[in-house]
């Protein structure tokens, strides 16, 4: 194993795509937050009741303990980002036939999904990692001395964090697996995850139906719900809130069966299918 | 002795096309055996089939007497249709990952090879601004690296210039002295003709036949013999007695004769004391390029 994630960092270390990705990371996710952080004192410093109550009853969204969900919600829009670095990476192989290389060379079939699925776990964590010193700086900067030693509550939207980047990232990775070329899988990915499953879940709430739950990446979304800052302040919108955070147990059930679903349908493929 | 590589009853199709059609032979050890064929007819999928990057359907094949696996392949250098490597990386960088994937070799192979095929100065330049002749070599370095005791090549001379074919062809020679097994696919017969102990000649994806270079391509003696009379000449040398095969080409008659033992003295003789006199009688060697043509176009009909 180790062996293997060394390979990959050989191929990984030298390409320019990757600091690209982390300066982007480096600077998208504190930009994201900054930004929300700015929305949340304008709802606030409104000076009829209604910033007061807000202010009141959801705290600062930015301080310890929240400030580990709400920086999790805002980072994981960008997983765009490190999605097409993993779409690069895979079709790459694709692209300069390397692919077959790694198989002459010695690896076997199998070994060459063990080597992407580590890519995708390590450049998951790596990105976890910046959310979470992301999300601690701001706890700590918004905290004031009570809020700032509940740092340690909610410390497992890291663990979700990490899951849903893990999750969606795996969905990139089969697509560009499947794909082979770089601009379809792009395309698929982004049509599908800005468009496409946004219209189904519009026409599922239109119908009524509950399901949409279960699309692919809302299954993953759904483990870092909306801060409820961002809905309206009243009674329903508060239950959904509580409903929502309350699913996040059944989502990372539903998260892992698909994800490892995805990637055994990798390895399947991958031993049946001509090189 | 156990052969170095054993196929048996290969069979490949993409779709309706049928790429290889009850393959079988064996590869002896420290031989040079050259896989022979016009375009198509299916050298490639043969080799991809034994470096386990397509899947035969039908058929088995062992290498070293046990079934192929990962680590069969990492003992093998190969080189398959094109060079595969990261465009990014350098040569170094690119020869880094096939050592570590492949556990040949040391980081003072690298540059041992990357001598070998003349590239050590341009050792740190990046692959994509190679030419398709220093890709090719790269891809050579890297069949090379760790010394492997089997290389198979896939058009190793693809893309060089007329020096580094001389070169490639030299350095098989070598690996051969030094008793590597060296199984290259080719259609350029010269280089077969030049290197190989073994051939194999596929056509259409069927085995035509296989062995000893010596007794596949058993090369003829032709004389070619020319007379005023042409008729006449013809005539007469039906009856003439060593001959295995007379073939009439214009003003030309061509007799072939079992290696070594054309006898132009005597067919000069034979056609005088009979009344022709021989105005042209020239021995010919038949190149393999000839054999080959002959032996792939046999099976037309």
């Amino acid at each position: 194993m180790l062996q293997l994630l060394k390979i990959e960092w050989l191929k990984i270390k030298k390409y320019p795509a990757f600091w690209w990705m982390l300066a982007i990371v480096a600077l998208t996710y504190p930009g994201i937050n900054y930004m929300f952080h700015s929305i949340y004192e304008n709802i606030i410093s409104r000076k009829d009741m209604a910033g007061n109550v807000a202010k009141f009853i959801l705290g600062n969204p930015f301080a310890f303990p929240d400030a580990w969900h709400s920086v999790a919600y805002f980072s994981s829009f960008f997983v765009i980002v490190p999605a097409l670095l993993i779409i690069m990476l895979v079709t790459n192989e694709y692209t300069y036939k390397t692919h077959r290389q790694n198989i002459i060379d010695g690896w076997s079939r199998n070994q060459f999904i063990h080597a992407k699925m580590m890519d995708v776990m390590i450049i998951s964590i790596i990105v976890t990692v910046s959310y979470s010193v992301v999300a601690a700086v701001f706890g700590f900067y918004f905290s004031d001395a009570v809020h700032a030693t509940r740092w340690a509550e909610e410390l497992q939207y890291i663990v979700l964090f990490f899951l849903h980047t893990f999750a969606q990232l795996s969905w990139a990775f089969l697509l560009a697996f499947i794909f082979r070329k770089a601009f379809i899988s792009l395309g698929v990915f982004v049509f599908y995850s800005i468009i496409i499953e946004n219209i189904i879940k519009a026409y599922f709430r239109f119908k009524e139906w509950s399901s949409s739950e279960f699309l692919p990446l809302e299954i993953s979304n759904r483990l870092l719900p909306m801060p409820n800052f961002l809905g309206k302040i009243n009674a329903a919108s508060n239950e959904a809130y509580k409903k929502a955070l309350d699913n996040i147990n059944w989502h990372i059930l539903y998260t892992i069966i698909i994800t490892s679903a995805i990637w055994w349908l990798c390895y399947f493929l991958n031993k049946k299918r001509d090189l | 002795m156990q052969p170095t590589l054993s196929l048996q009853n290969i069979s490949k199709n993409y779709g309706s096309i049928q790429a290889l059609n009850n393959v079988s032979f064996d590869v002896p050890m420290g031989s040079v055996f050259g896989i022979l064929g016009p375009n198509g007819s299916g050298k490639t999928t043969l080799l991809s089939i034994i470096l386990d990057i397509l899947n035969a359907p039908t058929g088995s094949f062992t290498w070293f007497g046990k079934k192929s696996s990962a680590e069969s392949r990492k003992k093998i250098g190969s080189l398959l249709e094109t060079p595969n490597f990261y465009h990014y990386l350098s040569a170094t960088d690119n020869l880094q990952i096939t050592q570590a994937i492949s556990g040949r070799g040391n980081a003072a192979d690298i540059d041992a090879v990357l001598e070998t095929v003349n590239l050590l100065q341009r050792k740190k330049s990046k692959f994509s601004t190679y030419s398709l002749g220093m890709k090719q070599r790269l891809a050579i370095a890297g069949a090379l690296l760790g010394n492997p005791d089997v290389l198979v090549l896939d058009e190793p001379t693809n893309g060089l210039d007329p020096v580094g074919i001389a070169e490639i062809r030299n350095l098989i020679k070598q690996l051969s002295e030094q008793g590597k097994t060296i199984i290259m696919a080719s259609h350029l017969l010269d280089e077969v003709e030049k290197v190989c102990t073994h051939v194999a000649i596929l056509k259409k994806g069927n085995l035509l036949v296989a062995g000893n270079v010596n007794e596949v391509l058993i090369n003829e003696d032709i004389v070619e013999v020319s007379a005023a009379d042409i008729t006449l000449l013809e005539n007469i040398l039906q009856e003439y007695p060593s001959k295995t095969f007379l073939k009439k080409e214009d003003n030309i008659i061509q007799l072939y004769f079992p290696v070594g033992t054309a006898n132009l003295t005597d067919i000069n003789e034979y056609c005088f004391q009979r009344g022709v006199i021989i105005n042209m009688l020239l021995q010919k060697k038949k190149s393999l390029e000839t054999k080959f043509l002959e032996i792939t176009s046999a099976t037309n009909n």
